[in-house]
């Protein structure tokens, strides 16, 4: 007959509730981690004919992206500023401050981005010159095509940046 | 049409900013010593009441004579001031000023009224109010209350000048410009500072002083001449006490050194970020004056401003640590460690970013390189992020040689009295250090708006044409 | 004749009563909540900690009639309160009061801390108060940010970007928090549903539970109250402290305790002395709730919009201080620095503090060694918040 002494009843209780609470917080971890391991849907869109720009002074345009994250497909109004360089090239910059992710604007009289959260500051090309960004303005994953009938360029954007803030 | 009724003043743009320079600066060490020391009076005199100690009565008696006598010579040179150099020589400027920011000067100057009758009636009635005390510090609030309100109304003008807040003529909104908050709590812990400093200077000298005739008895007398006050008198064999133990002054002055310094060094730990703040307020609402003070012609004079704020600290460590091992306090290796990292935190911040006169300047020489790639550059200089570390390395180590030393002389390990000279030359130091900071933050200050005199508004050649003689009139 | 009418009726109810009690030991109970020796000095500063505890269960009410219409989605966060804000009666007064007494709570129980921190209530045998305190504290903040972010407008959109995007600056596990606590890379449907769940669900269960285990201790040690109580008057104070511990009532004197501060001078019952009192503060502070509730109400931002240009987001007041940080502290390294290093590690030191304060004193003037900091600590955050509206709002 098994002498149940206090000593072995918490060692063999513990061991069990061990056993089973290991058990459950397999799901349960696996379940809060899983956000990790899902990746947000990619979709292209067809933003329009590239608009045209004035070198060195950024043109905001509205986009329609869906954001992809988890069971969300529904587009959502988002900022692209158009910037044509001195040397022809564009770019495609977000809105999206690499400091604390507010929405940064375009002030004409300062010529520069600013970020009203806490006072960043981006150049005409969207490299961080003051205040607490630690990294220029991302861009949009884009590309940029001739449609063959009109000859326009035509501006893709993809629900991504082109790198991680 | 205003200018032109105006006759020429000989001089020229240069003599007359040096001239409003030094009287601008004479004024503001003045009144900022005015309104640090009526509210030092006001905490001594409650400490005094409260646990009855006589050197905080005696000191709050000293600070009201002092504010009495500063303030005869101040008002004078306020006057001399406002009539000859702003009237005379910066006349249009003045004028527009006044016009815009009228009421603040009305009652910035009124003021004045009400702080002559406080402060004289306190200083010439001291004594017979002393059976009044509870009456006498309601006077000296009201006069302190009175001496706030009045940097008030001036921080109003000065911050206006440089963030005018579109030049708005609407009396709030000159109120509310965006630096006015920031340089109203960069004043109001400066000028507690400063009469901490400044009260530690005279600490200093009038130990000297006391202890200058007991060294030169010493020297030809049997005491060797090193131990005058730098040992505790046990030292000495019973019957010939030190010269220094003698003068019944000195634990008095040792100890409003140490009160001053706590001031000066406790306060201006906070003024690293509000001035931080005050620069970035600046940054956003007047970018060509901030690039003027950081990256343009101003930036070496900004460097010499850290320099002089790292130094604030590193005296007031170093007196900590040896006023400790003066009298043997236990804790002394918390300063140590504190300065070191002071003095390596003030060597990081004090570098150039650059190795010429302003950031322009390399750039047009193409030189915009680090130096180990043959530019100008000097990476390691870079305000952000290198010099704002520094910063608040300084600004928590101070904390930490402040709260040991307090800890210290909480214990009673700390007896005053028994200070040495050389720790004099500390305090004096630090008064100079915090006065020559003062002018340099001036300078800064009144040198970035140009070209203008109020920022985007008036412009410096307007003010030229009354110095040069006018056309004829049409 | 009004007398008579109500005696068969008070007669019942006083029987009723017998019946529960017997069965229950409510009596018992009662007496055991209300006959509680407290010092008699200072008895005003002591309120402060009962009234956060009535803030908190006003907290509880007005959360739960608000979960009555809201809906925890960030299609329709904003239109349900909308709803609740126009069309349910005093709907707009039940939010207001939720949103003002968590206002007067975090300033309630900021009073609460400072004043344990400056009578160094916190020192043997009640350094467990201090903890299970500080992290309520923390966990107050924790409730009143996530909060602020359910409504889905555009206050409280922003503040969820900017504070979920706050961990992504940890090193190493930074960007799996943020990930974890967002649902994805960037705000989007489910990240309103955790912070809802953590709002509703973890914080309130660990409040709870805390709540519990600081009330526990306190009536375990008894109220310490504050130096003033602790002074002997007569030339023998060894005698003088003996007698005052052969009489005290909770159990005040524990072994190895500093002789001087085991049992305080004269002591009052907690009932009837200090319980008008604490009922006072309270009364006072929920009528300012209701009436702020009605006056002020909640405000309710447009609804989120994620692609602004004009929007100036700025934070809830008491976050002021920590936004003015992340401006004082800017790229690189510092991010961290500031955040985590300095605000973390002065956290810890906080909770922690009854582990390094340990001399016997207990007036502020002879421990300075925690005194400077913690007046340092609460000017600097004075002056960040001065900073931090004078930078957002223009004044
Ligand atoms: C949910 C939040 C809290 C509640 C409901 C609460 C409740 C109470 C109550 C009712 C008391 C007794 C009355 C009084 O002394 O005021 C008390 C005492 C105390 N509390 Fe809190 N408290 C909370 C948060 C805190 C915090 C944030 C701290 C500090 C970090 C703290 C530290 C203490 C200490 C040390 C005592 C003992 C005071 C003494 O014995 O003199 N509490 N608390
Ligand atoms: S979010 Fe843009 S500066 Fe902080």
């Amino acid at each position: 007959m098994l002498r149940l002494t206090r000593r072995r009843m918490v060692q063999l209780t513990g061991l069990g509730a061990a056993a089973i609470g290991l058990m459950l917080s397999i799901p349960a971890i696996g379940f809060l981690l899983s956000p990790l391991f899902q990746k947000t849907r990619e979709t292209w869109v067809r933003v329009g004919a590239l608009p045209d720009l004035t070198v060195d002074q950024p043109k905001p345009i509205t986009l329609k992206v869906p954001s992809g994250e988890a069971y969300d497909t529904t587009p959502v109004d988002r900022i692209a500023y158009l910037v044509r360089k001195s040397d022809g090239a564009t770019l495609v910059l977000t809105n999206t401050c690499s400091h604390m992710q507010c929405d940064v604007h375009f002030d004409p009289t300062l010529q520069q981005f600013l970020c009203p959260c806490h006072g960043g500051l981006y150049d005409v090309h969207g490299n961080n010159i003051g205040g607490p960004p630690p990294s220029p303005l991302p861009q949009w994953v884009h590309r940029l095509e001739p449609d063959p009938q009109t000859g326009q360029t035509i501006l893709f954007v993809k629900n991504a940046y082109d790198e991680s803030i | 049409m205003l200018a032109a009724s105006l006759t020429a003043v000989p001089g020229n743009l240069f003599g007359n900013g040096l001239a409003v320079a030094l009287v601008v600066l004479l004024h503001v060490q003045i009144a900022t010593f005015i309104t640090g020391a009526s509210t030092l009076a006001v905490v001594s005199e409650s400490i005094a009441m409260a646990r009855n100690d006589p050197r905080h009565a005696r000191l709050s008696h000293d600070l009201v004579k002092a504010s009495a006598y500063v303030f005869t010579f101040g008002s004078a040179v306020a006057i001399f001031f406002m009539i000859w150099v702003l009237t005379a020589l910066w006349g249009l400027f003045f004028v527009d000023l006044q016009r815009i920011t009228f009421y603040m000067f009305v009652f910035e100057a009124a003021a004045f009224v009400v702080e002559i009758a406080l402060l004289y009636s306190v200083y010439a009635n001291w004594g017979r109010l002393e059976a009044y005390r509870r009456a006498r510090l309601g006077l000296l609030v009201l006069l302190a209350v009175v001496l706030w309100f009045q940097m008030f109304f001036i921080n109003v003008v000065a911050s206006y000048m440089l963030t005018p807040n579109g030049g708005d003529v609407n009396q709030l909104s000159q109120v509310l410009n965006p630096t006015f908050l920031p340089l109203q709590l960069h004043r109001t812990v400066g000028n507690i500072a400063w009469a901490g400093a400044v009260l530690a200077f005279y600490a200093g000298l009038r130990y000297l002083l006391a202890t200058r005739r007991a060294r030169r008895e010493a020297a030809v007398g049997t005491v060797p001449a090193r131990s005058v006050g730098a040992m505790s008198a046990s030292r000495f064999a019973p019957g010939s006490p030190p010269p220094a133990a003698r003068d019944s002054r000195l634990p008095y002055w040792d100890w409003l050194g140490q009160w001053g310094v706590l001031w000066a060094v406790g306060l201006s730990l906070f003024q690293i970020w509000i001035g931080y703040s005050y620069a970035k307020e600046v940054q956003l609402h007047a970018f060509p004056a901030w690039f003027r003070m950081m990256r343009g012609a101003l930036s070496n004079v900004f460097l010499v401003q850290i320099f002089l704020l790292g130094m604030i600290f590193i005296l007031g460590t170093l007196y900590f640590w040896r006023r400790m091992t003066a009298s043997g306090a236990r804790g002394t290796r918390t300063q140590i460690v504190c300065l070191v990292i002071i003095v390596l935190a003030t060597l990081l911040a004090i570098q150039p970013a650059w190795f010429a006169l302003s950031l322009p300047d390399v750039q047009a020489a193409h030189l915009d390189r680090p130096w180990w790639d043959g530019g100008l550059l000097n990476p390691i200089g870079d305000f952000i992020p290198n010099k704002v570390f520094a910063l608040v390395v300084i600004m928590l180590c101070g904390l930490v040689a402040i709260t040991s030393y307090l800890r210290a002389y909480s214990r009673g390990e700390v007896r005053m009295g028994e200070t040495t000279r050389r720790l004099q030359g500390v305090l004096l130091a630090l008064g100079v250090t915090v006065s020559l900071m003062m002018a340099t933050m001036g300078v800064i200050r009144e040198n970035s708006r140009q070209p203008f005199l109020i920022h985007g508004e008036l412009r410096l050649q307007h003010q030229q044409i009354v110095t040069t003689p006018p056309q004829a009139p049409p | 004749m009004l007398r008579f009418a109500t005696r068969p009726l008070s007669r019942r109810f006083r029987s009723g009563y017998r019946w529960v009690d017997e069965r229950a030991g409510t009596t018992d109970l009662v007496h055991k909540g209300l006959y509680e020796a407290v010092p008699d000095r200072g008895a005003w500063a002591y309120t402060l900690g009962s009234a956060t505890l009535v803030l908190i269960v006003l907290q509880f009410f007005t959360g739960i009639f608000l979960l009555l219409t809201y809906v925890p989605s960030f299609a329709s966060a904003w239109d349900s309160l909308r709803f609740l804000q126009t069309s349910d009666r005093f709907g707009n007064w039940v939010r207001g009061m939720h949103l003002w007494s968590a206002y007067v709570l975090i300033l309630v129980i900021g009073l609460h801390m400072l004043r344990t921190f400056l009578s160094a209530s916190y020192k043997r045998p009640r350094e467990l108060n201090w903890v299970s305190g500080g992290i309520l504290f923390f966990l107050v903040l924790g409730l009143a940010i996530t909060g602020a972010m359910l409504p889905m407008d555009n206050a409280g959109y922003w503040t969820t970007v900017v504070v979920t995007n706050i961990p992504h600056y940890l090193p190493f596990i930074g960007d799996a928090i943020r990930t974890l606590w967002r649902g994805g890379d960037f705000v989007g449907p489910i990240t309103l549903t955790r912070t809802f769940a953590i709002h509703i669900w973890v914080l309130p269960f660990l409040l709870l539970a805390l709540i519990g285990a600081h009330l526990y201790l306190l009536r375990r040690h008894g109220e310490f109250g504050a130096w003033v109580n602790y002074s002997t008057t007569t030339d023998d104070p060894d005698r003088e402290i003996a007698e005052r511990i052969r009489r005290a009532e909770p159990p005040y004197p524990t072994l190895r305790i500093e002789r001087q501060y085991a049992a305080p001078r004269k002591t009052v019952g907690f009932f009837p002395n200090q319980l008008f009192k604490d009922t006072v503060v309270s009364i006072v502070l929920v009528a300012i709730i209701f009436v702020f509730g009605f006056i002020a109400g909640a405000p309710l931002d447009a609804r989120a919009d994620p692609a602004t240009l004009t929007y100036v987001p700025s934070p809830e007041w008491f976050y002021l201080p920590l936004d003015q940080l992340l401006v004082l502290t800017p790229q690189t390294y510092l991010i961290a620095f500031g955040v985590f290093l300095l605000v973390g590690l002065g956290s810890l030191a906080l909770i922690l503090l009854p582990f390094y304060d340990r001399s016997p004193a207990r007036r502020p003037l002879s421990r300075p060694e925690v005194l400077v900091p913690g007046l340092f600590l609460a000017f600097m955050v004075v002056i960040l918040a001065v900073l931090g509206v004078n930078r957002l709002y223009g004044l």
